[in-house]
């Protein structure tokens, strides 16, 4: 299994378990997954949010095996493209990670889409979380919405080379992104942390309007328990080949990651049940 | 492959989750069926028996909420002879707690005895029409006493200002309610879909009487083992308030002993339920 939405270090407005190297492997053994797509926590509320990449890397670079490398930075953000080039050649990152609302910046912002081209040109996926936490629960000091359904469309549109992974979000079955022939490039996937299977049965429904290679596993961990997404995954109804591809096969051709053999990069111990 | 319908029905207990076969069924202490406004509300309720079926569910406490705030007094009443409807279609997995407006003073606790005694009903439902701690509600709290069922209350804090729920309860509001009504059986609704749940737990904390339920469409990692150690196991209950991977799963993942799992997931509610028929 490939986690694309995991994460290292704190996050200002709430004490977070499992976020050192060791902890957040620890959780991912207990819960049989393989590799994750991580970024750092830290960078979200940082003013340089590339800071907070210098922290992860080293701890990136001792577990590359199971712990894949994503950016934080915000192109409103002096000296963004000195860090892009750090975070990929030093940092061997394969994924940037964009938090709009969050840095004060659109998608759609001319030094936005030069960084989405720029780390394309690198082989980098875009990948962009539409909430840290929910509105309802956030600190007085702030009051920061969920990234616009519309803006993302635009910004996968003006950018079709590039390929996107867009996480922590719900409603796309409602929106211009879950619907069947929408205009819009197939050059983004959907994650599943906070998607329906049950009742309203969002995943469901995006499996039916996008595909099957357009929907990937993620957890939101240590944000979040794994296990909800682990759940939906086995309730799921969909053939085995198709959840394979949520689990692992579709975050590897985004990510463009060799896929192991499955005897060759067991989780360090066996889970307790 | 998809597990049979009639296999996960004869798994309808903890055995269905990584969880002591011993204990007792799990019970889902907040849900909803859905308002027959709703043209597809038959086959919603069914969507919900069968993910309870699926994730190994065995009860479902629910009622049925009409969308109008203020509450009528035809809306309750409508609602509740729905649910009582649903507890027929679907027995011993639908209970019914009976919602209703408490500014129908009168009305409401006839309403409430009558659900209660002649329907079966097992508790009560209150919404957002007034907070829980104004005096129009006390009645019908010491209703509850008397009758011996548990008041499941919406609540929910948050930090902003304007409040979109001007009158909704929190944990604050419930602590001071069971200040006054130590014997009332209170349940304060979803930690996990009512905003700043650290808040919560904190105001709940020295409210011995008072019950919070783990339902909410919030997964965050640790609330569950935070409320243990706040609380106490004994005073959660398992529910998903219709977020139902997102709350089994939180169960789930919790790193907290076997023996509070079984509590919370329905140990607690089937006492709170013996407290009337005796159990």
């Amino acid at each position: 299994m490939i986690d694309v939405n995991a994460y290292l270090g704190h996050f200002a407005f709430r004490a977070l378990r499992h976020n050192t190297a060791d902890g957040l492997l620890r959780l991912m053994d207990r819960k049989r997954i393989e590799r994750a797509l991580v970024s750092s926590a830290s960078s979200i509320t940082y003013r340089s949010a590339h800071a907070g990449n210098e922290e992860i890397a080293a701890d990136l670079a001792r577990h590359r095996d199971r712990l894949i490398g994503c950016a934080v930075l915000n192109p409103a953000y002096a000296g963004w493209r000195d860090d892009l080039r750090t975070c990929h050649e030093e940092f061997g990152m394969k994924a940037l990670r964009l938090y709009p609302r969050w840095h004060n910046y659109k998608l759609t912002d001319e030094s936005c889409q030069e960084l989405i081209q720029q780390a394309t040109r690198r082989g980098m996926a875009i990948t962009i979380p539409l909430r840290v936490e929910d509105r309802r629960q956030q600190s007085w000091l702030v009051d920061i919405p969920d990234v616009a359904h519309a803006e993302i469309a635009a910004a996968v549109q003006a950018a079709p080379e590039a390929r996107f992974l867009l996480m922590n979000g719900s409603g796309f079955a409602g929106s211009v992104l879950g619907r069947k022939n929408n205009g819009l490039p197939p050059n983004y996937a959907i994650e599943i942390s906070l998607l329906t299977v049950e009742l309203a049965n969002e995943l469901g429904q995006l499996l039916q309007n996008l595909g099957e290679d357009r929907i990937v596993f993620g957890t939101g961990m240590p944000f979040h328990y794994p296990d909800p997404s682990l759940a939906k995954l086995e309730i799921l109804d969909a053939p085995e080949s198709v959840k394979q591809k949520i689990r692992a096969g579709n975050a590897a051709r985004i990510l463009r990651l060799q896929l192991s053999r499955p005897s060759a990069r067991r989780p360090r111990q066996s889970p307790p049940c | 492959m998809p597990i049979p319908r009639r296999a996960f029905l004869g798994s309808l207990s903890l055995a269905a989750l990584p969880l002591p076969a011993a204990a007792g069924p799990v019970i889902d202490a907040h849900s909803h069926l859905h308002h027959r406004g709703r043209p597809t509300w038959r086959e919603d309720d069914r969507k919900l028996i069968d993910a309870a079926d699926k994730l190994g569910i065995a009860q479902l406490c629910c009622s049925i909420l009409p969308p109008e705030r203020p509450t009528s007094l035809d809306g309750f009443r409508e609602c509740n002879q729905w649910l009582a409807e649903a507890i027929a279609r679907f027995p011993k997995r639908i209970l019914g707690y009976c919602f209703v407006n408490p500014g129908f003073v009168k009305e409401a606790r006839d309403e409430v005895r009558r659900c209660v005694e002649d329907r079966g009903f097992i508790g009560v439902k209150l919404y957002n029409d007034y907070r829980c701690t104004e005096p129009v509600v006390f009645p019908l709290v010491e209703l509850c006493i008397e009758l011996k069922i548990p008041i499941l209350h919406h609540a929910g804090h948050t930090m902003w200002l304007p409040q979109p729920q001007p009158r909704i309860s929190d944990g604050g509001d419930f602590a001071e309610l069971a200040k006054r009504y130590p014997e009332a059986t209170l349940i304060c609704a979803h930690i996990c879909g009512g905003g700043d749940w650290e808040w919560t737990l904190k105001a709940l904390r020295n409210a011995p009487t008072v019950y919070l339920d783990t339902s909410g469409s919030v997964i965050d990692e640790g609330v569950v083992e935070r409320a243990v150690r706040t609380l106490g196991a004994d005073r959660l209950l398992f529910a998903c308030d219709m977020s139902m991977t997102a709350s089994v799963g939180r169960i789930r993942g919790a790193e907290i002993p076997e023996s509070d799992r079984a509590k919370i997931l329905g140990g607690n509610m089937a006492k709170i339920l013996g407290k009337r028929s005796g159990r």
